[in-house]
């Protein structure tokens, strides 16, 4: 299935300069639509006003997590289908067991690199 | 000894005058053998007593002492909170010097490479940023060491004092904002960062994803 790069992607991390190198990363993928959040429920205000093809979220974030947000994501009828990725330093075995229970699509343990965030949004997008 | 000595009295006092009425001076007299064997009682009792208050004061005594060493003003009041200044500042420098090597790659990604003489000329001076901003872990690694040379002095100083107190940990929160944090790192399994070899590899979390 071709990935359709004019599609939205809302990247939340409470740490700008993370945000920006995933931009700039899917910036170089192709991507150019792409919106930022701080926290969850920021993320959450802003899917609930526009529709996004794919979210890239952080774990560790307050007041919202991105785990909170993932849950709330896919109990809301509107939002359920988005696809979402887990971009985080949380390596646990139970956070990823945890992550994928809740319905995360992928999951990427920082650091990584633009090959694996390459990776894993094909991967995401060949479900 | 003197007990033995007084109830002895005691005994032949009441052998000579048994067989007799029982006077006011008798029972004075009674009254007198018996307070001096009390006497005697109460003065062991003081000797006692004076050890138990001389070993508790030898006590304090030491704690005021093993609390003295511990620093606990100038730990408060001076070497944390110059170990917070000094985290905050290498926080401040790395942010500085990503900026500056995200600015430069992406100043690099925007050039128009059609030239290449002008095109290599930007990404030598961007390049020479990058290796400029890359000096902060230098300074990083300096202010890094003087916070693990207090790490160490707290280390060391409060496991003296655990160990003179022969302190046992309590379990529990010191306050609500300490439960409320634990809690929360609980609920939503913020373990942050894995140390070095521990934590899962990116090939481990795909085969959960297989």
């Amino acid at each position: 299935m071709a990935i359709d790069l004019s599609m939205p992607i809302l990247v939340v991390d409470d740490y700008n300069t993370m945000i920006r190198i995933i931009r700039n990363l899917l910036r170089q993928l192709g991507f150019d639509d792409v919106d930022d959040a701080s926290d969850g429920s920021a993320a959450l205000a802003k899917m609930r006003g526009k529709h996004y093809g794919l979210v890239i979220s952080d774990w560790n974030m307050e007041p919202m997590t991105g785990y909170e947000l993932l849950k709330e994501v896919r109990q809301d009828p509107g939002l359920n289908k988005t696809p979402f990725i887990m971009v985080t330093a949380e390596s646990k075995t139970e956070n990823v067991i945890a992550a994928k229970k809740a319905g995360v699509n992928n999951y990427i343990v920082k650091p990584f690199n633009a090959q694996t965030l390459k990776t894993k949004i094909e991967a995401v997008f060949a479900e | 000894m003197a007990n033995t000595q007084h109830l002895d009295r005691l005994v032949s006092y009441l052998k000579e005058t048994r067989e007799q009425d029982v006077a006011l001076t008798d029972v004075v007299a009674l009254a007198e053998v018996t307070a001096q064997s009390l006497q005697t009682f109460f003065a062991t009792l003081d000797t006692t007593f004076y050890r138990e208050l001389r070993d508790i004061a030898v006590y304090i005594d030491d704690m005021k002492a093993e609390i003295g060493a511990l620093q606990a003003n100038e730990l408060k009041e001076s070497r944390i909170p110059a170990a917070g200044q000094e985290l905050g500042a290498i926080v401040k420098a790395t942010e500085v010097a990503t900026n500056t090597i995200m600015e430069c790659a992406e100043a690099v990604m925007a050039a128009d490479a059609s030239n290449p003489g002008a095109y290599k000329a930007l990404v030598d001076r961007q390049m020479l940023l990058v290796f400029e901003a890359c000096s902060f872990q230098d300074i990083t690694g300096q202010r890094i060491a003087k916070v693990v040379d207090t790490l160490q002095h707290i280390e060391q100083r409060v496991g003296r004092f655990v160990e003179a107190m022969r302190a046992k940990d309590l379990s529990g929160f010191i306050d609500e904002q300490e439960r409320d944090r634990a809690e929360r790192k609980s609920k939503f399994m913020l373990n942050g960062p894995a140390a070095e070899g521990e934590g899962i590899a990116q090939a481990q979390v795909d085969q959960l994803f297989a």
